[in-house]
């Protein structure tokens, strides 16, 4: 009776998470500046990298440079997809423009604003920063916790070419 | 001590109940820590501060390490 209240309270605790081979649920979101709305289907067809962030999370202020260069290296069949969390999107974006201003670079991939962070929810976001990356069929086929550095990128770059 | 079929039925929907509060309404979730983050939170948000806290300590406690500090004690720094 012990070890099954024991296991039962653990699968409580652990139940409820997203994980690999799930549906990635969808999210219509507006960009930081406010001026288009992007949606997670419409980008279906293509592999998708979606992003939760926040500018108060170090670990996020560090991958970010590794993303501008992530997504310049790929011009088709690749999108990175930010969705910033933070309660003010404003912060987002001068975080963004200071990112622009030290790769010396425009800010290659789709920044959408979250910031009653229904989609952090939704992906039962468990640490941040968080990545997802998401097949041409809308399936989630990686979790990635935590911050990227350049030989994760290297990885991460292995992985979407092999789902391309 | 045996334990009756009630007290393990109590003791089951407690764990629901719990589990149940533990997630809605006491866990900040990592998303949400947006001000925990804020540099006011820290417990010695200016450095040039918590070296002179640091100082203060040694003189008051009379014990020196554990920091980046050096020196013997007598509060003359």
């Amino acid at each position: 009776m012990k070890a099954l209240l024991v296991l039962l309270a653990l699968g409580l605790n652990l139940y409820g998470g997203i994980s690999v081979g799930d549906k990635a649920p969808n999210f219509k979101l507006k960009t930081l500046d406010g001026t288009k709305s992007y949606s997670l289907n419409r980008l279906r067809g293509k592999v998708v990298l979606v992003n939760l962030w926040a500018s108060w999370c170090k670990g996020c202020q560090k991958e970010m440079p590794e993303f501008v260069k992530l997504q310049k290296s790929y011009k088709k069949g690749f999108k990175l997809v930010t969705i910033n969390v933070d309660d003010d999107p404003k912060k987002g974006e001068k975080f963004l423009k200071s990112v622009a201003q030290k790769t010396a670079q425009k800010i290659p991939f789709i920044t959408l604003a979250n910031p009653t962070k229904s989609i952090a929810k939704a992906y039962k976001c468990v640490a941040m920063p968080s990545s997802y990356l998401i097949d041409k069929n809308g399936i989630i086929r990686d979790i990635i916790v935590g911050s990227l550095n350049a030989n994760d990128m290297k990885a991460l770059k292995k992985e979407i070419n092999q789902i391309k | 001590m045996k334990v009756t079929f009630s007290i393990q039925l109590l003791f089951l929907s407690l764990i629901f109940l719990f589990n149940g509060c533990s997630d809605k309404l006491t866990r900040v979730m990592p998303y949400e820590k947006e001000h925990f983050a804020d540099v006011k939170m820290s417990l010695s948000p200016l450095a040039e501060r918590a070296e002179h806290e640091g100082h203060i300590f040694l003189i008051r406690e009379a014990s020196a390490g554990g920091d980046s500090a050096y020196q013997g004690g007598c509060g003359c720094r």
